[in-house]
């Protein structure tokens, strides 16, 4: 510690240590805070299925499913100091069809997403100006906005119209619909949902919906004829 | 004059300190950065606030910084006393022993 450079070396050093150790224990605080969330309701509200093409220039014709659904649930207390965000996500999830041999694989695929940034993360959210001012009035003073958390849903169009690499999905039975998240923190591991209880985290109460049969496809012609 | 404008700027740079100056840095540095991490998660945690916790962090280290690594005064109060250049007549003839047999 005889000269200035030194010295600079030597409190840096120990500067390192203390926010590696800083940061250590803000991943550890998130264990110590209880998370109960649940989902209340999750179901599917309109169930269409159209012929389309996965895109302008293709010769393939797929069948999509629109699943429209409604979701109320409370993920308030996945928010604490050390959250940056949190990803929703809802799936369509369905077995596969029993005629193809003993194959017991499960289709999962995402119809709606979206990302709920914390309100010290409200700047790396993808917003436009007019949503971020919202945002952050609603957030004003507040360094943690728990309801955020609380979503509700009501007829949601799904972002996502989903297929099957088949190209077939019309009449698919046993459908359900599943609610998942993922906390992202500012320091630490990504955690998702799970349904097991771990430690003061609750599994993720109600993410399951009701099964459902998809509809069949719309004939053209049948639909003209009904017109006449 | 050059010489010693350089000489000058040479000792503003190293900011050399005596040994007592080097144990009270060490000190210093070990005892304020670990008191700004300990600060920075308790005050954190408690007001739920991540961006503050991270302000404390590094504006203690900012201000450890400023109080560890200049050569300030206080840090220069025991200089070492130097024996005199070249022995010089008061210099005590000195007597070491090695080996049981006296030397020099």
């Amino acid at each position: 510690m005889h000269s200035s450079w030194m010295r600079i070396q030597n409190v840096f050093s120990y500067f390192t240590t203390v926010l590696f150790a800083l940061g250590a224990c803000i991943a550890v605080s998130d264990l110590l805070t209880p998370r109960a969330p649940v989902v209340n309701s999750l179901k599917f509200t309109n169930l269409q299925v159209v012929r389309g093409r996965p895109h302008y220039y293709s010769s393939k014709h797929e069948e999509y499913a629109i699943i429209k659904f409604s979701l109320d649930a409370d993920l308030s207390s996945l928010f604490t100091w050390n959250t940056k965000d949190v990803f929703v996500y809802v799936t369509a999830e369905w077995p596969s069809s029993s005629s193809a041999s003993a194959n017991t694989t499960t289709n999962q695929a995402v119809i709606w997403d979206t990302i709920i940034t914390a309100p010290s993360s409200d700047y790396l959210g993808n917003y436009g100006p007019a949503t971020l001012k919202k945002l952050r009035k609603s957030a004003a003073g507040k360094s943690i906005d728990p309801s955020r958390g609380k979503l509700v849903l009501k007829n949601q169009r799904p972002k996502y119209q989903i297929t099957h690499p088949s190209g077939k999905i019309a009449s698919t039975e046993d459908v359900t619909l599943r609610l998942h998240y993922d906390v992202q923190p500012w320091v630490g591991v990504l955690m998702r949902n799970h349904n097991v209880d771990v430690g003061l985290w609750k599994k993720l109460e109600g993410s399951v919906s009701r099964t459902f049969t998809l509809p069949s496809l719309k004939k053209k012609d049948e639909a003209k004829k009904a017109k006449a | 004059m050059a010489e010693q404008l350089l000489e000058q700027v040479r000792d503003v740079v190293d900011g050399q300190i005596d040994f007592e100056g080097q144990k009270l840095v060490e000190l210093i540095n070990t005892v304020a950065l670990t008191a700004v991490g300990v600060v920075a998660f308790l005050v954190g945690y408690v007001l739920q606030d991540i961006k503050l916790a991270l302000c404390i962090a590094l504006g203690g280290t900012a201000l450890t910084f400023l109080v560890a690594v200049p050569p300030w005064p206080i840090y220069n109060r025991n200089p070492v006393k130097w024996l005199p250049i070249g022995g010089g007549a008061r210099a005590q003839p000195i007597t070491l022993v090695v080996d049981e047999k006296t030397v020099g």
